[in-house]
């Protein structure tokens, strides 16, 4: 048995939209038990008071990162069938910094706002509906937009790769790159309620 | 300071979990496993033995006629001899870019080249990565050429094999090829003209909609 | 942060806080993560790929305009991509069907948790009605450089900086950047 299980054939199309809809499932589950349907909470982040953003981010991107690099080592997972986004590294830089303000403006990413929406909040649901709106805007650009959205490609381009540097050293950087940041959270985190006198 | 893994809090155990898994990393070594594959020898010589992999020259000659799109034809010569004459519906694919063509694991690929030899080596090396449904054209382009392009009746064939040689000479003119007379196999094969493939193959258009259609894994 | 139970609406917050029960407490934040990540993980070992959310929404966005305005959609790179070759629905796409499972599985940890009611999360010194405007205006420029990225923080950030993807990591820091260098001017909004 050989990981990713699609890509060997295990299932069919069909099976893999019901699957799509599990892991779906597990996804947006993980998020509002994270909080994430609370649009004050994300926001919090970004004003220093409340780090969960960074927090359950950060480690699921560990636990992924970990995950996929143990799996394929010990030969399990064949890496390279694995999905791999082609960077375009101007507009995936200037898409960064529009969402980022409109992720502090809104309160929510895409993600969060459907588990926003399924839990009750309003806000969630115009966010929604104002992705929709921004999506279709892009879209009629789109003509006018399509040079500058397939500018500066990189191709599948990993930190490894692109920094000459084993897959196992970059994947350490992260973890100690993560684990500092926790620290620095959770001390910054204390700092603000001192101050709040909360 | 003694270490007592128990008096950590959750998260300090957690945080500690991950520091000693990304310091391992660093020699645990490539993740992408470099080039090497694995193959059960056992299950290989089995199915080389039992032949189940090999399709002759009639069926996929039928195969094409009847339409079929549930398979992918692979040629696997070079482009010079690809433009003189390949069969309908090939794609032309050189060994190194084999890999790298985007086939499925799960979907039905037909290997020939002149002899076979190619085709079997492709074979093994498509089975080693994992790809269930590889056959070999069995005898490749000669058999091809023999059996369905060009058939040949034997002079002292029985009343039934000539019955039967009438589907072939069908099935040769369907493909633009000739039936064959006399006993010279060896001297009719320099003078003979490989059909030109006037339209492009009925099914061009085809397999990418079938089975290599675009599928978004995009966000 | 728990929430008390208060038989009134709460004038300041202005979430409907009729609801009797009290709202359970969130998860500790790394196991949560720990469990996305989990989730992150067996998408990838399942399927080859990870997660992703405006996805779907284009494909909708996209169905829609087809809808409408078919030539324009097709004439339309973007729209055309979402649409497929148009041998079956563009709705028979995986992240569609992701998207509705994140829609179920957050309402089902919500209703576990005693979290679902109606509301609107917003700062005390902010309107109701200034706060939808916000949250209209910050869902379009999100849908907007969601597409220009390729992807937004589901699919991009946490799904390529998983496999440590170059654009997805630099995606990743100018999020945080732009959000935290915007965040003075909406401080009224959430503080």
């Amino acid at each position: 048995m050989s990981a990713p299980f699609y890509k060997f054939g295990y299932f069919n199309d069909e099976f893999s939209l019901v699957l799509a809809l599990v892991i779906g499932i597990g996804f947006g589950f993980f998020l509002e038990r994270a909080g994430f349907g609370s649009g004050r909470k994300l926001a919090a982040q970004f004003y220093f008071t409340d780090m969960t953003v960074l927090k359950v981010m950060f480690t699921a991107i560990l636990t992924a990162m970990l995950g996929i690099y143990y799996l394929s080592v010990v030969g399990f997972m064949e890496l390279s069938l694995v999905f791999l986004n082609p960077t375009y590294l101007v507009p995936q830089i200037v898409g960064g910094l529009v969402l980022g303000v409109g992720f502090v403006i809104g309160g929510y990413c895409p993600g969060t706002s459907c588990v926003s929406a399924a839990t009750g909040k309003i806000d969630g649901m115009v966010f929604l509906a104002g992705i929709l709106a921004g999506i279709f805007v892009f879209g009629e650009l789109f003509p006018l937009l399509e040079g500058f959205y397939n500018s500066t490609p990189m191709g599948q381009i990993t930190l490894p790769k692109l920094l000459g540097v084993p897959y196992g050293v970059i994947v350490l950087a992260v973890v100690l790159m993560a684990v500092g940041a926790f620290v620095a959270a959770e001390w910054g985190e204390k700092k603000m309620a001192a101050r709040k006198g909360v | 300071m003694p270490f007592r893994w128990s008096s950590l809090s959750l998260n300090r155990r957690l945080a500690l979990l991950a520091i000693v898994l990304g310091a391992v990393a660093v020699f645990a070594g490539d993740p992408y496993g470099g080039t090497s594959t694995r193959v059960s020898a056992k299950e290989l010589a089995v199915i080389v033995g039992s032949e189940v992999d090999h399709v002759s020259s009639g069926e996929l000659a039928d195969w094409i006629i009847q339409g079929r799109v549930d398979f992918r034809l692979l040629d696997l010569r070079n482009e010079e001899a690809f433009r003189e004459y390949h069969i309908p519906q090939a794609e032309l694919v050189p060994m190194e870019g084999l890999l790298d063509h985007g086939l499925q694991r799960n979907e039905k690929i037909v290997l020939y080249s002149d002899g076979g030899i190619h085709s079997a080596q492709a074979w093994f090396l498509l089975k080693a990565k994992g790809y269930n449904g590889v056959y070999i054209l069995r005898g490749g382009l000669e058999e091809w050429k023999d059996a369905v392009l060009f058939p040949r009746l034997a002079p002292n064939a029985t009343p039934q094999e000539a019955a039967q040689f009438e589907r072939k000479a069908q099935v040769a003119k369907f493909f633009g090829g000739s039936v064959q007379t006399g006993n010279a196999p060896e001297a009719t094969a320099q003078k003979v003209e490989m059909p030109k493939l006037a339209a492009p193959a009925p099914s061009a258009a085809v397999p990418s909609a079938g089975g290599t259609k675009k599928k978004k894994e995009g966000c | 942060m728990a929430e008390r139970a208060v038989t009134t609406q709460d004038p300041r917050s202005g979430v409907d806080e009729r609801a009797r029960r009290t709202a359970q407490p969130y998860w500790n934040p790394y196991l949560a993560g720990v469990g996305l990540g989990l989730v992150l993980l067996s998408a990838y070992v399942i399927m080859g790929r990870g997660l992703g959310a405006s996805g779907a929404f284009s494909t909708f966005v996209s169905a829609t305009v087809a809808k409408v305005a078919p030539s324009h959609a097709a004439a339309n790179s973007f729209y055309s991509e979402y649409l497929g070759d148009g041998s079956s629905s563009p709705f028979k796409d995986w992240l569609v069907f992701e998207v509705i499972g994140v829609f179920i599985g957050g309402f089902v940890s919500g209703m576990l948790a005693w979290r679902v009611r109606r509301g609107i999360e917003k700062g005390p010194s902010i309107s109701n009605g200034r706060r939808l405007m916000f949250a209209f205006i910050g869902g379009g420029l999100m849908g907007f450089g969601a597409k220009l990225a390729r992807g937004c923080t589901s699919g991009q950030a946490l799904t390529g900086g998983a496999v440590l993807n170059v654009g997805s990591w630099a995606f990743m820091m100018c999020v945080f950047a732009g959000a935290y260098a915007f965040a003075y001017f909406m401080r009224r909004q959430w503080l």
